[in-house]
């Protein structure tokens, strides 16, 4: 049980697409069993983000509440789960959402991927997968119905997350959807900080260093055999409905369409016409290249491609591409999403889009967060440039553009060889480390997350919510269906008072999403068809408002489990760069710092947070439904 | 007749045809019971669904010892539950793997098209399944073949 609750004569039936179970592992004592959880709770939290929100809260305290543990404590949890909409028809609920706390920021976080995990996870008879403590030897979870195994990991160290999988499938004589694995390449192992947790060859859960956690607790994957059980639904046909729904707002909806015909390709050029595309570590918002040659149908024609979908998925968008020509000519790849063309492309001067593609897949075998790459390889770039990191420091010369060089780079951060080990720690420690003219280089925030692979410079408003986020990245963009929330269809993005408006006003939507089980893309239809969905599913009756107080609630519990971490609002600001003011391109003189303070202040009073400490107010609390959490944050005052 | 037609070049591996089929078929979500089935060829990097083709041929109703596979109005070969014994002959005999044996059930079970309304075909995201008025096929064997001769050679 998650919650204690009232003993009640008769048990309420579960509800409809839910497995029932949590699988617990513990890794120090070498153990795994399965624990029913209540349909009580199953109703208040239910899955992905909420479920984790609340396991990281109650089972992460120290000191009577008043601290947490750290990420590499044998008691940091490490939740891996689904939502009730995971495994059923509806258009991308491979998901998979990843709880704990982070070692970017040491603080939670909430990070997501897709493939099958969830679809296979459920279909073997469990709704999450939450571990604690820490092996001794290297061991991975492998899940198949009923058996349940921590296998010896010691022939797969050292392996990269597509031949880990690989090795995997070879193991257990299954391939393709029958076996979903997730875990940690090299740069997990050795503990880098913006380590990732990669499956199903190209899904990431990428955010605040949940490889790094997976690496401290010597677990080297998750392998989830395709599982034999079933799952109901409390309306199949209206379940279907729904799910149909969704797919034509996707097909069609103008917010969605170019979604569902090119993935996050097109996000190269609509957001380096407005300034949002960075471009060589923010040094510049003027496109070295000509944006027509990097529009979607181009990126996508220029490789041989296999349509590469998550459980249940129609869009065109996840792909297997085979690299036509030049140095990695063959080479089977990942189509990288637009934050790899941003990552392992423009932040970094890249040209060559073939090489781009090639690199960002060796990020996903490396396993390290992309957005973070681009901060950190565009830095070490720079710092060369302007003399601030010496070539016989680095041990090569490492220029704008330079593929090879930078998967050079990459193998150094991920065996921590070198100037590699200083890099591993991510770009703000490693900034802060060198200090003067190379510190005030580096994009970062405060608090310690990556920003998205955006030039946030001219996307203020993810700027405000990753500084003020409490899940490691990006807390609750982006703005989708907005009028819908009873927000303005259009804001002026340089207007900070409308931008702190938006952002506040959307905050609860992304929680309830990362709940569901229901990936960020698929999921840009109307909240109100997302609840038909959940409630054909389970036989609920969420309302867009009731999932909008859910979500709240949720970004409450993560607020409380952060602030107890020591993560406090003097953090809640950009490093010198990330908020310096764009100098050219067409954001050019749009000083977001000069706005900051009043934007600030603005958030806070709308989503009802104490300005001061930083903590939800008595009120807020009271008006969520979460009096428990106003006593253990206000006392008795509450 | 109408028959399921597979163009394997469509498909992404989305499993959403197992989905339909599994609850059509059982009354529940549950793939590992469903009689459409998606293959990844080229360890991972393709897929391709194969299910009954219902072939003229009909070598499960040749094999079956006690007449338990009929034809049903869709013009599918259809088991009849009642009359199976649950011997696996048929399973032995269909040249396409698609006779399956329902271990709970202790009974073979296979595409029936659904009674004429196949639910994998309204599945599918992407018409890589449509039931159409044309000549059975081996829908799968010069994909299998390329993308199999792909591998072994290198892209």
């Amino acid at each position: 049980m998650l919650t204690k609750r009232a003993m009640t004569t008769a048990t309420p039936p579960l509800p409809g697409a839910y497995a029932g179970k949590l699988l617990r592992v513990d890794l120090s004592k070498k153990k795994c069993w399965a624990e029913p959880w209540s349909p009580a709770d199953m109703r208040d939290y239910l899955g992905g983000a909420g479920l984790g929100a609340i396991i990281l809260y109650r089972e992460t305290a120290t000191r009577g509440g008043k601290g947490n543990v750290a990420w590499d404590h044998p008691d940091n949890r490490l939740v891996l789960a689904t939502g009730p909409l995971a495994g059923l028809p509806v258009w991308g609920t491979g998901a998979l959402t990843v709880v704990t706390i982070g070692a970017m920021t040491n603080g939670p976080t909430s990070t997501q991927a897709n493939g099958f995990f969830g679809t296979n996870l459920k279909y073997c008879g469990y709704d999450a997968i939450v571990i604690q403590g820490q092996s001794k030897d290297w061991v991975y979870l492998y899940i198949n119905d009923d058996v349940l195994e921590l296998r010896d990991a010691k022939s797969l160290i050292g392996l990269d997350t597509w031949e880990m999988q690989d090795a995997l499938n070879r193991e257990t004589g299954l391939s393709g959807h029958q076996l979903s694995v997730y875990g940690i390449g090299p740069a997990g192992e050795n503990l880098v900080r913006f380590a990732a947790i990669h499956g199903d060859y190209g899904h990431v859960a990428s955010k605040n260093g949940v490889g790094a956690v997976m690496g401290k607790k010597k677990l080297k994957a998750v392998a989830i055999v395709k599982g034999t059980r079933a799952l109901k639904a409390a309306d199949y046909r209206g379940t279907v409905q729904a799910a149909d729904d969704i797919a034509h707002d996707l097909r069609t909806d103008p917010s969605a369409k170019s979604l569902y015909e090119y993935g996050t390709l097109p996000g190269v050029v609509n957001l380096g016409k407005l300034g949002a595309l960075p471009i060589k570590n923010y040094t510049t918002n003027v496109p070295y290249d000509d944006l027509t040659n990097w529009e979607a149908p181009k990126l996508r024609e220029g490789f041989d491609h296999r349509g590469h979908q998550c459980n249940a998925c129609g869009m065109h968008h996840c792909h297997m591409q085979v690299i036509r020509g030049g140095d990695f000519k063959g080479s089977i790849v990942d189509e990288p999403e637009y934050e790899g063309w941003s990552g392992a492309g423009w932040a970094i001067g890249a040209r060559d889009k073939e090489g781009v593609s090639w690199l960002n897949t060796q990020l996903d075998r490396a396993c390290v967060d992309v957005n973070e790459w681009g901060w950190l390889c565009g830095w070490v770039m720079e710092c060369q440039e302007r003399g601030l990191i010496t070539e016989k420091q680095l041990g090569f010369r490492l220029q704008w553009g330079d593929i090879k060089g930078s998967d050079r780079l990459l193998q150094m951060v991920n065996r921590r060889q070198g100037f590699g080990d200083v890099l591993a720690e991510g770009v703000k420690r490693a900034a802060e480390k060198l200090g003067g003219a190379a510190k005030d280089a580096a994009i970062y925030t405060m608090q310690g997350c990556s920003p998205r692979g955006h030039d946030h410079r001219a996307r203020w408003e993810e700027m405000l919510d990753t500084c003020t986020s409490s899940t490691g990245t990006l807390e609750s963009g982006v703005p989708v269906h907005v009028t819908e929330l009873g927000l303005p269809a259009r804001i002026n993005p340089f207007a900070g008072e409308e931008v702190a408006m938006m952002v506040a006003g959307i905050r609860g939507r992304r929680h309830f999403e990362d709940s569901i089980g229901i990936c960020i893309f698929t999921g840009r239809t109307r909240l109100e068809n997302l609840c038909r969905a959940l409630n054909a599913a389970t036989g609920w009756n969420y309302t867009v408002d009731e999932s909008m107080r859910f979500g709240r609630r949720v970004a409450a519990i993560f607020r409380a489990t952060r602030l107890r971490c020591g993560i406090g609002p003097d953090l809640e600001k950009p490093s010198v760069r990330y908020g310096s003011t764009p100098h050219d391109g067409p954001a050019k003189g749009q000083a977001i710092g000069a706005q900051w303070a009043k934007m600030i202040d603005l958030w806070y009073e709308k989503v009802g947070y104490d300005r001061k400490t930083g903590k939800p107010s008595p009120k807020t609390l009271k008006d969520l439904g979460l009096d428990w959490l106003a006593k253990d944050l206000w006392g008795r005052k509450a | 007749m109408s028959i399921l037609k597979i163009t394997p070049e469509r498909c992404t591996g989305c499993l959403r045809c197992e989905l339909a089929c599994s609850y059509m078929q059982t009354g529940e979500y549950q793939p590992a019971k469903s009689v459409i089935r998606v293959s990844p060829f080229e360890g991972h990097t393709s897929y391709a669904p194969y299910t009954c083709v219902q072939c003229a041929e009909g070598w499960c109703m040749t094999a079956c010892p006690v007449g338990a596979i009929t034809i049903n109005a869709a013009g599918a070969k259809d088991v009849v539950d009642d009359r199976c014994v649950g011997c696996k002959l048929c399973t032995i005999a269909c040249p396409y793997g698609t006779m399956f044996y329902d271990p709970d059930t202790r009974k073979a079970f296979k595409c029936n098209l659904c009674g004429g309304d196949p639910a994998c075909a309204h599945a599918c995201p992407t018409a890589a399944i449509t039931y159409e008025d044309v000549a059975t096929s081996d829908w799968l064997a010069d994909f299998a073949a390329e993308r199999t001769q792909r591998l072994l050679v290198g892209v």
